[in-house]
């Protein structure tokens, strides 16, 4: 007779899962802020009780080095290094013609990258964008994640004060990491823009006195209505490419803020419903963050390649 | 009223009126990719991926004010 089940597990099993969660979902509604607003004063214990979620923006100190002070958030960006060195390691050290189960899954994700890249970029293109954007992706990918994993962020340790620290924050939610990552991207694109067109030609993308000085040169040679009107066309084209130079400058603003943004919002959103209702009301949440620090890692990356091949690509210059 | 009052109101309605644009843009942005999905079903991976893309560009104006409400209360 086939053992009769839900989910591979046996009926008991999964009754005593049923119960487990039912208990955890009623003392964490009782125990957050909601149940004490609800019911007043329980009387329970202290450990079950989750204090106001106190948020700081600016990163806090863990120890100096002569003079330079290393902050939580840079000890766990070091520690996405280490997890992505020690897992490049892993799987290239006895890299074989038929992958084991680990290298073919990180050759998915790198594989899935480089379609990503050459698609948007085209092929050549796309190969020599490729080091850059992934880097640029792994590493968002992995501060996002890894300050998901179950007691990243239980470690307290006393400060100079005597305040409880956080030994380990995730480094997006300090504001000197994407600011950091978003001026690498930005120097990358210039880079490269200047490196296919020359340094001439690629201003020449800002400073637009063309069709201005054509202009003027037609008022001086007679033709009055050619020339104002092609006067009036320049002027615009001045402006259009100040404007551009403008955008190109903004964009480091805005990758910034919305790598920022994004992750120091997640942040508090799951300290907020910690709070509410410590177990059952973070674990949507937690969905959520794991989805959005994803999606953020390809929007960082996916957004340099654009860039990247906007800057690169060789504009038909339309004759006046 | 007082300043602390002040930048309470502030907050809320900065995240409040914030999130009322890019929230009708992810709208019209999702209502768009229905409607190609409807029509080409087969083009499921293209259209979704840049309707992601289009909604993440869309979000960053709701997480900027997000910022801005955020820095209000535990900033300023």
């Amino acid at each position: 007779m086939p053992k009769k089940g839900c989910l591979g597990c046996s009926f008991p099993v999964v009754i005593g899962v049923l119960v487990v969660l039912l208990a955890l979902t009623v003392i964490s509604l009782l125990s957050g802020a909601l149940g004490s607003s609800f019911f007043g004063d329980l009387g329970l214990p202290n450990w079950l009780s989750v204090g106001a979620p106190h948020v700081q923006l600016p990163a806090e100190g863990i120890f100096h080095i002569g003079d330079f002070t290393v902050t939580n958030t840079l000890l766990a960006s070091w520690l996405s290094i280490i997890v992505l060195v020690v897992l490049a390691w892993a799987v290239t050290h006895r890299i074989r013609l038929i992958p084991s189960r680990l290298q073919s899954l990180i050759e998915l994700a790198l594989e899935w990258m480089l379609n990503l890249c050459q698609d948007v970029a085209g092929e050549k293109n796309g190969r020599r964008f490729f080091p850059i954007v992934t880097t640029i992706f792994l590493f968002v990918l992995m501060n996002a994640w890894l300050s998901l994993v179950p007691g990243f962020g239980s470690i307290l340790i006393t400060g100079a004060e005597g305040e409880p620290i956080y030994l380990l924050r995730g480094a997006n939610t300090d504001i000197n990491m994407p600011l950091a990552l978003a001026l690498i991207s930005f120097i990358f694109v210039e880079y490269l823009g200047i490196r296919s067109h020359g340094g001439l030609g690629y201003m020449k993308k800002f400073i637009r006195v063309g069709q201005f000085s054509r202009g003027v040169g037609q008022l001086f040679r007679g033709k009055l209505r050619a020339g104002f009107g092609r006067l009036f066309n320049g002027a615009i084209d001045i402006f259009v490419g100040a404007l551009e130079a403008l955008s190109e400058l903004v964009r480091v603003l805005s990758f910034t803020f919305r790598l920022f943004g994004n992750m120091t919002g997640g942040e508090i959103l799951i300290l907020m419903m910690i709070f509410l209702a410590p177990w059952i009301l973070a674990i949507p949440f937690y969905g959520l963050e794991l989805l959005v620090g994803l999606v953020q890692a390809i929007i960082f990356g996916g957004l340099t390649l654009v860039f990247a091949t906007v800057a690169v690509a060789h504009h038909e210059e339309e004759s006046a | 009223m007082d300043a602390e009052t002040m930048k309470m109101l502030a907050a809320g309605l900065c995240m409040g009126l914030g999130a009322i644009g890019p929230g009708i843009g992810i709208g019209i942005l999702a209502m768009g990719a229905m409607q190609a999905l409807g029509r080409n079903p087969e083009a499921r991976g293209p259209i979704m991926t840049n309707m992601i893309l289009g909604i993440a560009f869309a979000e960053a104006v709701a997480i900027y004010a997000l910022v801005v409400a955020v820095v209000l209360i535990f900033v300023a």
